[in-house]
């Protein structure tokens, strides 16, 4: 059956398909890198719990040492290095942690809390998982890493958008071609058939993907974390974005503490005064308030510096971040998930989900068919490209300027501005076209530009 | 028309960037604690086997604590060897809280307060000197206080 035939404007339609080819070529590479490495991030805890089993796992017995005597074992084990974080284990038969830093060096040290006896060390450098979100959050690059991956993942979402159009069905109700890949029309159909009929499959759950991981990012990420906890509505300040508050003590009120290398030559009034807290102390606080097993407590490094426990759990509902004042024992800040706005509680669920732990297994393999949909997609898309293209050009399609569809350039501003990344790269594409590809003629038909 | 896109976005990224920054009374914008705060004031000089004079001043939202739901201390020698028991302080008013002390010999001693008031729990403990202090205290001293690194000069 015939139905009406939609009018296209072909301009629209070329414009629009030369972005996609462009954006696709660029970005493909770290696209696919972030679907295999995303892929292996699913699985960190499995991962992890194989990997680490023997320094997991310890055999409970009738005596345990309290947190402090743990960490005056550490600092007698490990008389040059300052101890940063505990982590007392989620039950009985896990060990303690200990994160120690040592210059530039950071460990974590795996502690019987039964025996006292160091069950393993493990650097910073070694946890293959983290090297893992390195490449997945940054490409191992940093700074620009991160804001590298942020522009892909905006360009993704650009790349969605014109992949839609392209999609979009033109003139017939048939299902083939659309939704299911036309077998039997031959290797040029079934090329464009295998890249646009899994993309349309995997649109919802890669738009989802992106919009999760994005408050992630760097740049967008932190603006919107900014706007959000700034509207009340976000993360309260110091779980995402912010500074933890202070310990209140003034500092003539804290107890000086000489060192031990030192002569004792402070006067000796200045001994006297608050001194810290005890990490056990602290602990107690924690059962006390019910914080969610498996936090880990963050000691305090300065003189006003506070006990910051602090857990990111599987489901986004057992969150928790609290301040401790270190000498007073007072409890600064209780922020659990029922204290986020309703931004934060969705913004938080997004990262669960998007780290595939919110539901367990079936998160994760959902998350897996997306991720391995994006590998399909990537490679049949510059496999397109590569049967199709020409044998001296890139083969980009030609296209009239973006600037003569109002529609298009409506909908490249609005990115541009959700996106602030996608802005700038056009406007760093565009002043490259004005500066060099308009005023090169290889290059320009090269590019078909 | 050709550089209404560029023009337009330079204007709006300018402005996006520029508009960023944490309110700094963003805490306020969500649950907030009344955390208890606490001065211990005691004499400069104590000898043992003296009654002294000892004041905690406790305040809460920066008001006084005129009526705290209570507010005991502990004396504890800093070696383990003495421990008081803990002792209900006399409300003075104007979140003034007192209680006489007695120490029974020179030494390291902590004064340790518990108060609770409206939820927030605290229990501060203060290091003090009564009379002289030993050579094996001296010595303790320099390991610092039992619990944790309070180091100021490693921070990163």
């Amino acid at each position: 059956m015939k139905i009406k035939q939609q009018q296209r404007d072909p301009s629209l339609q070329r414009i629009i398909w030369r972005w996609h080819f462009y954006a696709g070529i660029i970005f493909a590479p770290i696209l696919f890198l972030l679907a295999v490495t995303g892929s292996i991030y699913l699985f960190k805890t499995e991962i992890e719990q194989v990997l680490y089993n023997d320094y997991y796992e310890v055999v409970p017995q009738e005596t345990r040492l309290t947190a402090d005597e743990q960490l005056k074992k550490m600092a007698e084990l490990y008389p040059n290095a300052v101890a940063t974080q505990y982590r007392p284990g989620e039950d009985e038969q896990r060990s303690t942690e200990f994160k120690l830093s040592e210059g530039t060096e950071s460990y974590t040290v795996f502690l019987n809390p039964y025996t006292g006896e160091v069950v393993g060390e493990l650097a910073d450098q070694d946890r293959i998982m983290d090297r893992i979100e390195e490449l997945h959050g940054e490409l191992m690059a940093g700074t620009i890493g991160d804001r590298i991956v942020e522009l892909a993942a905006c360009w993704a979402l650009v790349l969605i958008v014109t992949g839609v159009y392209l999609w979009f069905p033109k003139n017939s109700r048939s299902l083939s071609g659309v939704v299911v890949p036309r077998f039997t029309k031959g290797a040029k159909v079934l090329r464009r058939d295998l890249h646009a009929v899994p993309a349309f499959w995997i649109t919802g759950g890669l738009v989802f993907l992106i919009m999760t991981g994005l408050p992630w990012s760097g740049f967008w990420g932190n603006g919107f974390q900014t706007l959000i906890t700034n509207s009340g509505e976000g993360y309260p300040p110091s779980v995402w974005i912010g500074d933890a508050p202070k310990s209140s003590a003034a500092t003539k009120e804290i107890a000086e503490v000489p060192w031990a290398a030192e002569n004792l030559d402070v006067p000796l009034s200045t001994i006297e005064g608050l001194v810290p807290q005890s990490l056990d102390h602290i602990i107690e606080t924690a059962e006390y308030e019910g914080l969610y097993p498996g936090y880990t407590v963050f000691l305090p490094q300065e003189k006003d510096g506070v006990y910051t426990l602090s857990i990111f759990s599987p489901k986004a509902q057992d969150e928790a971040t609290m301040h401790i004042d270190q000498y007073t024992g007072a409890i600064l800040a209780d922020y659990r998930y029922g204290n986020y706005g309703v931004i934060g509680k969705i913004v938080a669920w997004g990262i669960t989900l998007h780290k595939g732990t919110q539901f367990g297994l079936v998160n994760q393999l959902v998350s897996l068919a997306i991720c391995l949909g994006l590998m399909l997609v990537v490679f049949s898309g510059l496999y397109l490209w590569w049967k199709r293209r020409p044998e001296k050009a890139l083969g980009a399609p030609k296209a009239p300027s973006a600037a003569e569809s109002k529609k298009f350039l409506l909908l490249i501003l609005a990115m541009g501005i959700l996106f602030p990344l996608v802005g700038f790269s056009i406007l760093a594409v565009w002043l490259l076209d004005q500066a060099i590809i308009q005023r090169t003629k290889r290059v320009k038909k090269w590019l078909n530009a | 028309m050709k550089r209404i896109l560029p023009l337009g976005l330079s204007a709006f990224l300018f402005l996006g960037i520029s508009a960023c920054g944490l309110r700094e009374d963003a805490a306020t914008l969500y649950k907030q604690e009344t955390p208890l705060q606490v001065e211990i004031k005691n004499e400069p000089k104590i000898s043992a086997n003296q009654e002294t004079e000892i004041q905690a001043i406790l305040t809460q939202n920066s008001q006084a604590v005129i009526d705290a739901d209570f507010m005991h201390v502990e004396i504890l020698k800093q070696d383990g060897t003495v421990a008081a028991p803990m002792e209900e302080a006399r409300n003075e008013g104007n979140g003034v809280y007192s209680f006489s002390a007695r120490f029974k010999e020179d030494g390291l001693y902590y004064i340790r307060i518990h108060a609770g008031n409206e939820g927030s729990l605290i229990s501060p403990r203060k290091q003090i000197i009564v009379g002289h202090l030993t050579d094996a205290e001296i010595e303790s001293l320099k390991q610092g206080p039992k619990n944790q690194e309070s180091s100021s000069g490693h921070h990163h």
